[in-house]
Parts: C-alpha cells; structure tokens; sequence
C-alpha cells in the first residue's frame, strides 16, 4: 500500500520518526536479545532504517513502517549473533528467545509494549554501576536515538569524549549481571532515583546550556518531557516525586521561548514578554505540579517545581512573591545542601529585603572553588554590590564574571546587567 | 520528458565505509530523496536499486567470480532515467541526493536505441 507523498517533509512520517523510532525498536529488541546485545542490537536497527530509506523511497511507506522496521532489524541481529556463534546450540544460550521466534517473528504490540521496553532500558541506563555521565550519554544514544556528534554538540563537548563515556558505559553493562537477562522491570524500582537524576540532567542541558541555538536546546528539553511522561504514566514511575519533576520540566520549557531575543541574545527575566510564555506548557504545568501534591515526601523536585510556578505564575517580575521563593529555596537547601542554592536565594531574598540582606546570606557562607570560579556567583555578587552602591566591589566582581563567562551570549548579557551606571 | 534512455551505475570506493548517517540525518535523506523523484519523477523509468557485492563474469572460458579486483570502484547501485541529452542525465543524476557524494560516482550510459 502506498501513501501520498508529499515532497517537502518526510512523506508520511511524523516529525522526529526515525529517532524516536531508533529508541522503541532498541529498547524492544534489547529486551528479546539480552542487554549485552545492546551494540548489535543498535547496529541491527541502523542497518533496518538505511534498507528502509532505499525501499520506502521506491515503493513508498509500507503500511505499518514499524513493523517493517521491527522484521528487519531482527532479521539483521538474527544473522550477526548467527554469524558470531557459529553453532545453533551456543546462539540458544546467548539469545534463547530469538532463536525461538526463529526467521519470521511475531511484531510485538507496539502501543502495549514500547513504554514498558522504553522504561526497562531507561533503566538500564541507569545501572549504579555506570559513571553518571555515561548514564546519560547512554540514554541519549539509545533511546533518543542521537549519534555521538549530535550528542557531543548538544552536551559541548568532544565526540571524542561522548565516544568514551559510552564505551565505558556499554563496558559495565557487559560486566553487570542484569546484562545476561532481561530484567523484570519492577527488579529495577530502586533505581528510581538515579532515574529521576538523569531526566532532571537531561533537562538541564537542554535549559540551562548557553547554546547559540535554541532549536538545539529545545531538543534535549523535549526528550526529558516525553521520557519523563512515559515515566510519570507507568506504575512503576507513578510517584509524587516523577510528577514534580514533570512540572518543573514544563514550567521552565514554558519560559525557554522568551529567554531570548530575536538576535539570540539572552534575556534577563524581568527583560521577558511574558506573552510569549508558552501557555500549554504552563498548564500541563499546573496539572501535574497539583497531581505532585501527595504522600509525605517533599523531594528537590517539588521544591524547584513550586520555584518555577513562582515564577511562571506571577503576573509580573515586580509581582513577583519574592517571600514564596526565599522560602521554597529555604526548603531545598535543606534536602538538598548546596551553596548554589544558598545563591540562588540570595537573589530573591535581596529582591524581597534589598542588596545587603542578600549579600549578609553570602557572607555566612564558605563557597567552594567551583563556585567561586563560576560566573554566577561574580554575577550575583557584583549586582548585589552595585544596588547596595558599593562600586569597586562591584566592578571587581563584574570583571571576573566576565572572564568567567562560558560563551560570548552570558558574557553580552553580564556586560548589560552588570553596566555601572 | 526525454526520449533518450541513460543507465546509471553508482560507483564507490570500496574500504571502510563512511560514517553513519544518524537517525535524524536519515529522516532528512529520506525526505530530500523523496523530493527530487517528485521533481524528477517523469523522468525516472526505474529507480533501480543497490546490487549486492560479488557477482560473476561469464565469458567463453566459464564463469569467474567478479567483479575483478583491480577495479578500484565496485558498483554498488543503478536505475534507469529518460532524458533528452547527456547534459540532461547528468543534472538529475546530480541532484539525486546520495549518489554523487564524497567516494561515489555516478557513470551514465546512453541505451542505444534500436
């Protein structure tokens, strides 16, 4: 059966098939054939989406394109893990359910069976045992269906860098014991936590990175949301802490449209048109930050969560509820200690009580070095000190946030912010 | 439409392959493949295919194995095109996305029309 083409976009496929595609049927195959399969596997599923580009361009989509996927990705990792075992009898052993499928599988229900095997190798992902860098490089190579470049561009850094967290993390899979069976998801529940971190990394990368392209940024926040909502619709995931997670990632996705202006550079909140807040994203939002209302943990996510809806809420910056966010910040210093945090209120507790009760909550505290070598904290404290009138301090502080400044996008917004008038 | 009919066989380098295209790279093939048959489409009679490698050589001597080793490009693909000259054939071959890439060529023969 052949659909209509239309020659612009990819005919007949949704936006971001062939990656998210690249995700399901690895995650589906890694489950049949054993996690230590993992690189064949992902071999076998390039292999099936190359055919596919020569087959689908000449006789058009088939009419179940992930099916068709499905059959020759397994057809491909049949005939590889055929071709290094040699004989039948070592293939039973190192892929028992493959060998018993045989040549023509059944295909798997991929509305029943994705978000299971999607989360089982999310999981997987996150085996302790992985350095939590690899964990999510790893996750971002197999389930979002990035190559080690796009990789590297998206988390700046080297391919050849990418290239040997993912070697070390395909290292330990090997040597783990789970990598010999597939693993009942629910025998990996404890590692929710480890879960929730790479998602909240994820997401980070994609938000808080300086990247010239927001389109590029965009991509990592979205793949945290639908990871994240698969994660948050699973019994498995279903949990108080998934659901503030899930609200934080789409109230601060709501703002990431504003945070720049039409040249790229990036703006101050109180500089944002706060009409350009994507209103979806504030009500999925509001939706789950309310649904994160429960049980008896208040976990870091609930209170970043409430800090964004502060913000995302509030009609404007000068209505902003300062006192809200001193408290909220209060509260995650608690579970979470962190002089970042300690910073980050004291930017709100100068809004609410002026520049020298801000600049009192830093001088108690004795920042480490990757905090005092770090933009922001020059940035705070340069502007705390030229609202408090203390001009050389703040020029000092100023200038060395700007040599500390990451990319020449912060450093055009710290020369604006931080100009001495 | 032309009335001519060119065979084209795509030729590369054999040796360790190129790199990979990513998934997103091949959503992005598959849609500017699909654009130029639009924009070509009278003018392809059959978008052929990949060959597989190998293959024989028969002469009056038996069948050998080939294609012979000496030859530093192997054939890897071909499809048939109409066109009303050579300059014509070139140009779609050229915009045929993937064909003429770096360790690729494409030759183009005219079918002798009997």
């Amino acid at each position: 059966m052949i659909r209509g083409n239309d020659p612009v976009d990819a005919p007949g496929l949704v936006e971001h098939y062939f990656r998210h595609e690249y995700g399901r049927q690895v995650a589906l195959l890694a489950r049949k054939a054993g996690v230590r399969h993992l690189a064949i596997v992902e071999e076998a599923v390039q292999a099936a989406m190359l055919a596919a580009l020569t087959a689908w361009a000449a006789r058009g989509l088939p009419e179940d394109p992930s099916a068709w996927l499905y059959r020759a990705a397994w057809r491909n990792l049949l005939g590889e893990l055929r071709r290094g075992a040699r004989r039948r009898r070592i293939l039973e052993q190192t892929a028992p359910e493959l060998v018993r499928e045989g040549d023509d599988p059944p295909v798997p229900s991929f509305a029943a069976d994705v978000p299971d095997d999607m989360l089982r190798m999310l999981f997987v992902c996150c085996d302790e045992a992985i350095p939590g860098e690899s964990r999510l490089v790893l996750a971002l190579k197999t389930l979002c269906g990035f190559s080690a470049a796009e990789i590297a561009l998206r988390l700046f850094t080297t391919e050849a860098n990418v290239r040997k967290r993912l070697t070390r993390a395909r290292h330990k899979l090997r040597e783990s014991a789970l990598a010999f069976e597939t693993p009942p998801l629910a025998s990996l529940a404890t590692r929710l936590a480890s879960v929730h971190t790479v998602l909240y990394l994820l997401f980070n990368e994609g938000y808080l990175a300086a990247h010239a392209e927001l389109a590029i940024r965009r991509d990592l926040c979205d793949e945290a949301i639908r990871l994240t909502t698969i994660l948050a619709e699973h019994v498995i995931g279903a949990v108080p802490d998934t659901f503030a997670l899930l609200a934080l990632m789409h109230l601060q996705a709501a703002r990431l449209p504003a945070r720049q202006d039409a040249t790229g550079a990036l703006l101050l909140l109180e500089e944002q048109d706060r009409s350009r807040w994507d209103d979806d994203h504030l009500r999925e939002g509001a939706v789950w930050l309310a649904r994160s209302a429960q049980g008896d943990t208040f976990s870091r996510y609930h209170a970043e969560a409430g800090i964004a809806a502060e913000h995302a809420f509030a009609p404007s910056f000068a209505e902003t509820r300062w006192d809200r966010i001193d408290e909220l910040y209060a509260m995650l210093e608690r579970i979470d200690p962190s002089p970042q945090h300690t910073l980050n209120r004291a930017v709100a507790v100068a809004e609410r009580s002026g520049p020298q009760a801000g600049l009192a909550l830093l001088h108690e505290l004795r920042p480490p070095a990757w905090l005092t070598e770090s933009y922001q904290w020059h940035a705070v404290l340069a502007d705390l000190h030229r609202r408090a009138g203390d001009v050389i301090l703040a020029r000092d502080h100023r200038d060395r946030a700007l040599a500390c400044a990451p990319t020449t996008f912060v450093r055009e917004l710290l020369r604006r912010r931080l100009s001495l008038r | 439409m032309g009335n001519r009919r060119y065979l084209c066989l795509q030729r590369s380098q054999p040796g360790p392959g190129r790199p990979k295209p990513s998934p997103a790279q091949m959503q992005e093939m598959y849609a500017t493949f699909n654009a130029w048959k639009e924009k070509f489409k009278d003018q392809i009679l059959d978008l052929g295919g990949p060959l597989k490698p190998g293959g024989k050589v028969v002469s009056a001597a038996g069948a050998v194995d080939g294609p012979f080793v000496e030859v530093k490009e192997i054939v890897g693909g071909y499809m048939m095109i109409a066109a009303e000259s050579y300059e014509q054939a070139i140009e779609i071959a050229r915009e045929c996305p993937g064909v003429v890439s770096p360790g690729s060529s494409v030759e183009i023969r005219e079918i002798m029309e009997t």
